[in-house]
Formats: C-alpha cells, structure tokens, sequence
C-alpha cells in the first residue's frame, strides 16, 4: 500500500534491503525506461537524507538528458558532496569541480576516472568498457570508500557481477508490456533467468552438460529432446538467450545451473509507459507475486 | 655520411639474430620506444657517434647493478604521458581537472623514477644520467595537490573561494526549501517523496497538492507530481563559480605552458635513458665490449651469437664462443653441425650490434659499420609466396646481393647452389665469390664443395672439426645423448684451412645420429672407391 508519514517509505526500504545485502547494488531493467535510474536516483537519495557517503558508477552511459535513441527525457544523476564516482574522463562535469582521485581503464569516453563531489552536481555517468575493468572499478570505489556502491546497470552487461556478491535490484515497468499481465510475466521470466542457482555437487545429476558461450533455442530444443535426468552449467545466468515459454519448458525439464551465479534481491516498477498507463498499486502487487520477491514502487511510495 | 638507414631484409634479419635483438633491446616505456624508432641504425660514417653511444652503454652496465638497473626500467615503464596534455595547452585549448592530476601523475613518476636510480648501486660517474625532476611543474601543481589526488583548489584563484561558499550556501537554502516543500507532501499526502518526483493514488488522496508541486501526469487512478523550485540565486552562483573555476583552470594552464619547454625535455631524457638502459641490460646479460671500427677487416674474439645460446640455455646447454677474423672474403667450410651458419650469424648478429648501439657480445671486436647485411642460403617466406624453388630463390637473392655488393655490404652466403648439380654448383659459387671480391664486399661464403677457396683466390678458413673419433654406439633415438658427444668432441673454432678439401664428417655424424650401421659402411665403401 502507499505508506503513510509514520512507516518506512518505500525507498527506505529498499535501500535497506539492498545495503544489507551487499556492499554494492546494481540497478538493472528489463526494457529501455523501465525505471533502472530512478531506482538508482532513489537508493542515492535515501542514501543524502541519512547521509552516507555512496560510490556511484554505471554499466552503459547513463544520466544524460535525454535518451539517445528515442530522445525522450531522462533522470540526470545528482551527486551529493563526498559522493564517489566513477565516469569517463570526458563525461566530468567541468563545474562544480571534484577531486580526481585516480583513473583506470580506457573507453570510447575518455579514461576512467575515480573522483570525489565537493560540491553537489548533476552528471552523465557511464562505466568501463569491459567486464574486467567494471569488476575492478567497483573494487576500486570499495576501497576509495566506507558506504554503498551504486551501479546503475545493464541486464546484458552484468556478466561482470556474476560470482561476486553485488546485489541486483531488476527495474521493470510498462516500458516492457503495455498490461499489468505482460509486465509481470516479463518481469518473472527475467528473475527466473537471472537466478539460475549456482552449481551444487550434492544435488546435480550424474551427468552434466557444459554450455560454452550462449545457451540459444536451437541448444535448448536439443537439451529437451534429450534424456532430462542432467545438470545443464551455462558460466553465468547472462548467458541464457532463450525467453518465455521456451525457457520456462528448459527450467522445468532440467537441472539448469550456473558457474557465477547473481545475487537478484528485489523489483521495481514504473507505471508509465510511452504506449501504456498502468495502475501503480496493481503492478507492483503483480511483479511481486509472479516473481516472489520484495517488489516496490519508489515514486509511488508502494511495496509489495 | 648522413644515413637514413641499414638494408636487412626480413630473411636476413631472421638469420643474423636482427628481429631477436631488437625485441632485446626494446625500451619498456613510450618515451624510450619514441626515442628509439627516431634514431636510425649507424653506418658508414658514424663511427664516433656509435662508438660514443656503445662506451656509454658498457661504462654504465659495469657501474650499476643489475637490479638496480630492472628497478629503474620499471619505473620508466609507469611514467605516464604528458606531451599531449602539453601540446593542447601551449595551443591555448582549455585544460581539465583531468590533465591537471594526470601531469601531477608524470611528476610522481618522475619522483619515483629518481629515487629507484638513487636506489640503484652506481658510481658519481654516472650521475650525468640521473633522470629529471620537475621542481617548477611541482609547484605550480602544488595547491591541487594531497597526496596523488588533484583539485582545482581555492588557492589557485582569488575568487574561488568566495564563489564556493556562495554556492554552498545557495545548495543549503535550496535543500531547506526542497525538505519544507516534502514536509507539506508527507503531511497533506502521508507519503514521503525521497526525490523530485513521486506518485500520488487519487485512492489514498485526491485533494489539491501543496504549493510548488507540479502535477506532470493525471490518470484515472494516480497524479504524477514533481517538486519545483525555482532557484535563481542557486544558478546564478551555479555560473559565476563556473565562471571563476574556468578563470582558474585557464590561469593554471597558462602556468603549465611556463613548465612546457621543462616537460619536453624531461620526456626526450626518459627516452634516451630508456633506450640507454636497455642496452644497458643487454651488455649486463651477454657481456660484451666497446669495438674498434676498422674498415678493412671483421675480427673478433670469443663471441656469443646471443640469440642461439639463449636457445641453448633453454635446453640445458653450453654455447661455445667464437673468434674470427675476416678480410674482404672468405670461404668457410667445416664439418656438418659445426657452427658454419652459427659463425656467419654471428658475423651478421655483431655487425647489427654495433649499427643499433649496442655493444657486440665479444671479449673485443674490430669491424666496419656497413650500410647493407644481406643473406643467402635457404628461403624467406618472401620467397615462398613467390612460388620460387630454393635454388631459383638463391639465384634471385644472389642477382639482388651483387646489385647492391660494395665495400660497404656485408654478405653471408650459407650453401649456395647445394640443391642443384655439384658440379654447376661449385662452378657458379666460385663465380660467385670472384664477384663478390671483385666489389669489395665484406662475406662469409660457408660451402661443402671442395677447392671453392682457391678456385676463386679467396682465403679459406674452416671448422676445426671434429677432434678424434666419435662414439659408435648411442642408445637409438638418444638425441640427446648424440648431440652431447657431438659437442663433445667437436672443435668449434675457426682457423686458417690448410688443403682445399672441404671434409665434412657427414659419415660419422650421421651413424652417431641413428643412421643404419650397414647403410652407413656402405657409403663410406662408395666413398673410399673414388
């Protein structure tokens, strides 16, 4: 329910879930403006008001005005003072300044540079190119600091987060179906996808099939037509590019599991779409039932 | 003689151990591979300069220790680059906070680099190549500067300061005013709006929304809202510390282009001493000497064709030094798996030594700088995609060599002709080294033909050979076992030849490497026969 002034809000809560559950929390979605940064935008302000320091960066450019592809407007990413961060050199904002603590990989953008907001500003934030210097670049924000680090993600470029215990939050919203129905179903085939359990010796079948590189429909069919009593390993849940019914036949006809898997806590949802309005309090009821996790609304201030 | 180059094509640099010892003397960082690729190779002419550069090099590699020297070769592989934040800044483009902290980065490295060559054991009398520090750009940094980390300080500019406590001051109010407005929404909605915007249910409230809360979008079901502030003493100390930071960072700039000539210098002194030290590693590894340049001849002694022994360390084995001593051309013959391609390559291998600065791995060397080493004998890939045969691919390199054969070249000839007929192919070797005399080339020629030396006037020097019998019997398929009495009892040095028969122990060699005992005694019957 939308909460009143004397229980916890909604963001509240989930920036304590998440924080207790990892030192870092990524802010994946599950379509385009699905909501992914005004989660993100939400953990950071929750984080301002009680004033702890956070460490922020991105997987993928994002905070720029507008979307790139379809020009719509997007949420910008305010940095408090003492706010960590780290972005390509030529996305700094050249004021106010912040203290550049030290750089790292090279992208299409410019280096990769940690730095430090004196001053409150508002900036674009993208991350490093690959996923080795994304994993080093939140080791390094760790280390820089003592509070939480945000990532603002992608759902195909988390592969780096596999195996670690970053926590994933999965932002899913009319962006991705234009009925409660759909953005739930989508948001359920998403977290199953996304929580493939790891491997487990003491409970895998005697024979085990490795999956090098993606698991795709054509090894999917294959694997079914098969016998079922086999552990199938992908490296990691990112890995899995068979969707909907076809994935859920996989999952139910197999024992599906990963090398790395991912740490997926909670979901958020948005409303608003660009073809459809959907009730607040009705989706985030939907995507909590139909993927079981603690699902809320930031902006509406709902949890389910 | 002003130079541009030395001709080695790639075959011939296979073969001399060229394409090794560049890797072996590349510098580790960018200042020193810059400096490297803009100095050519010396030649004819450069007699002092190259001798200069090689007494350089030997002084230091016995001045220093050699882990002192790995030390500071490190350190020069993490100095990071300045010259284009330099160049932007001498042609007035605006610098960021990131070139400022990066050229802060490059006065550290700097620091570090000095402290590893103080570290390093050496004498005063090296002290001239003690690498630069850069005091001034220290200074004019210093402000931003905490440690590693750089900020555009409110040292650097007398109105910083003030405009930050503006800003501050207007972030403050515009955080009271925002929080007053959020207080209206918890207590008039009963939600907390933790950003700019929030939802409200017309379910939960459907009544006006407080002042300064826009509403953005209207459903059925839920009102959109945003938090509007208009703040005009934020923006405007928003722009004016703008303003001011750039002021700064053009003022700053401005210092750093003072620094400019300082920092150029200090990166052209890098490169030489990358260059320096690599080299300095190398003679530290392989020993070898300052040379006396001669043009008449190419003597050394006790010399390491560096790229076969390391070769042979790898598998446990003892490189056996050579000594030479070359005048215009010479015919050299010996026994199989003597060293006759090891002496030309070694020839070859010295001679690149010196062209690159480097000091000839040799107890003492005497030779010219030559402007051209070329070799025959076998095929270059080169040759393989032209679809020639070996001996059509000889005959094309052997036209070219003679093309460009003077007193200036340097050839090695390594059994030309031995695939077509003996009898043709000796003829056309002994032409081959008359002409090669007749232009005053320097050249090695190793051949099996006999009489080759003397049919073309050419002196004749020769493997020793093998000093007594070889073992008959080897367990077979020990390799290893037959190629530690072949170099058992193989003599490798290169002496004077005193017949014109160019014996190769081909026989016993090849009996000791496993070949059929009968097969073998019946070759050596044919033989005795004729």
């Amino acid at each position: 329910m939308q909460r009143s002034s004397t229980s916890t809000s909604a963001p509240e809560a989930l920036y304590e879930l998440a924080t207790a559950a990892a030192r870092s929390v990524v802010v994946v979605g599950t379509a385009k403006n699905a909501g992914k940064t005004t989660t993100f935008n939400a953990l950071r302000a929750v984080a301002h008001r009680r004033g702890t320091p956070v460490a922020v960066t991105s997987i993928g450019r994002d905070g720029e005005p507008a979307d790139a592809l379809d020009a719509e407007p997007k949420p910008r990413v305010r940095l408090s003072a003492g706010t960590l961060v780290a972005l390509p050199s030529g996305l700094i904002p050249r004021s106010p300044a912040l203290v550049i603590l030290g750089s790292g990989a090279q992208s299409a953008l410019g280096i990769t540079v940690f730095a430090r907001a004196v001053l409150p500003t508002v900036c674009e934030i993208a991350g490093p190119p690959t996923a080795r210097s994304m994993r080093a670049t939140i080791d390094t924000l760790r280390a820089l600091g003592d509070g939480p680090v945000l990532i603002d993600g992608a759902i195909d470029r988390i592969a780096a987060l596999a195996g670690g215990d970053d926590a994933v939050i999965v932002a899913t919203g009319a962006a991705s179906g234009a009925t409660v129905a759909r953005v739930a179903a989508v948001a359920a085939d998403t977290v199953a996808r996304l929580t493939i359990p790891g491997r487990d010796p003491s409970r895998e079948h005697a024979r085990v099939v490795h999956v090098a590189g993606a698991l795709d429909a054509r090894d999917a069919e294959e694997l079914l037509a098969g016998p079922r009593d086999i552990t199938v390993v992908v490296a990691d849940p990112t890995r899995i590019a068979v969707r909907g019914a076809l994935f859920a036949k996989l999952r139910a006809g197999v024992d599906l599991r990963c090398e790395r898997p991912l740490n997926v806590i909670a979901c958020t949802t948005s409303p608003v779409g660009r073809d459809a309005t959907l009730s607040p309090r009705d989706l985030v009821e939907a995507v909590a039932r139909a993927t079981g996790l603690p699902t809320f609304d930031v902006v509406a201030d709902l949890a389910a | 003689m002003n130079r541009t180059r030395v001709d080695v094509d790639a075959m011939s640099a296979e073969r001399i151990g060229l394409t090794w010892l560049r890797a072996a003397v590349t510098p580790l960082g960018a200042f020193g591979r810059r400096h490297d690729e803009s100095i050519a190779p010396y030649g004819p002419g450069d007699e002092d300069r190259a001798r200069a550069e090689i007494a350089e090099v030997v002084a230091l590699a016995e001045r220093m220790d050699a882990d002192g020297v790995l030390r500071v070769r490190a350190a020069l592989r993490a100095v990071p680059e300045p010259t284009p934040i330099v160049a932007r800044a001498r042609a007035g483009d605006a610098l960021t906070d990131v070139d400022f902290y990066e050229l802060g980065r490059f006065v550290d490295a700097l620091d570090a680099l000095a402290r590893a060559w103080d570290a390093a054991e050496h004498d005063d009398a090296v002290a001239t190549r003690r690498p630069p520090v850069l005091e001034g750009l220290r200074a004019v940094l210093a402000p931003g500067r905490d440690g590693a980390t750089f900020y555009l300080a409110d040292a650097f500019a007398p109105g910083l300061s003030a405009a930050r406590e503006a800003l501050s001051a207007a972030e403050a109010e515009y955080e009271a005013r925002r929080e007053t407005i959020a207080a209206r929404v918890r207590d008039a909605i009963g939600i907390d709006p933790v950003g700019d915007e929030f939802v409200v249910l017309r379910d939960v409230y459907d009544g006006p929304l407080p002042d300064d809360v826009l509403v953005v979008r209207e459903t059925p079901t839920y009102r959109a809202a945003s938090i509007r502030i208009v703040a005009p003493a934020r923006d405007a100390a928003l722009t004016a510390l703008a303003e001011e930071e750039e002021a700064a960072r053009r003022a700053l700039a401005e210092r750093v282009v003072r620094e400019a000539d300082a920092v150029i210098a200090a990166t052209r002194a890098l490169g030489a001493l990358d260059r320096l030290l690599a080299r300095v590693a190398f003679k530290q590894r392989w020993d070898g000497c300052v040379p006396s340049f001669a043009s008449d001849r190419i003597a050394f002694a006790d010399a390491t064709f560096a790229p076969l022994a390391e070769a042979l360390a790898a598998h446990g084995r003892r490189y056996t030094p050579l000594s030479l001593d070359l005048h215009g051309v010479a015919v050299l013959t010996g026994p199989n798996m003597g060293g006759k391609s090891a002496a030309l390559s070694t020839v070859g291998f010295l001679s690149a030594c010196v062209a690159l600065g480097v000091p000839p791995p040799a107890r003492e060397a005497s030779l010219p700088l030559v402007e051209t080493i070329m070799w025959i004998g076998g095929e270059g890939p080169e040759d393989r995609t032209r679809l020639l045969s070996s001996y059509a691919a000889e005959v094309v390199r052997a036209r070219d060599t003679l093309a460009a054969a003077s007193p200036c070249a340097l050839v090695l000839v390594d059994e030309f002709a031995r695939t077509t007929g003996p009898r043709e192919g000796r003829a056309l070797l002994v032409a081959f080294v008359e002409a090669l005399r007749a232009r005053g080339a320097f050249a090695l020629v190793a051949t099996h033909f006999d009489g080759v030396a003397e049919a073309a006037s050419a002196p004749h020097l020769r493997i020793a050979g093998l000093r007594g019998a070889l073992p008959r019997a080897i367990a077979p398929g020990d390799f290893e076992a037959a190629l530690d009495a072949i170099n058992a009892a193989m003599d490798y040095r290169v002496v004077e030849a005193r017949d014109a028969n160019a014996a190769s122990d081909a026989l016993a060699i090849a009996r000791l490497l496993g070949l059929d005992d009968a097969l073998v005694e019946r070759a050596r019957s044919l033989h005795d026969l004729e």
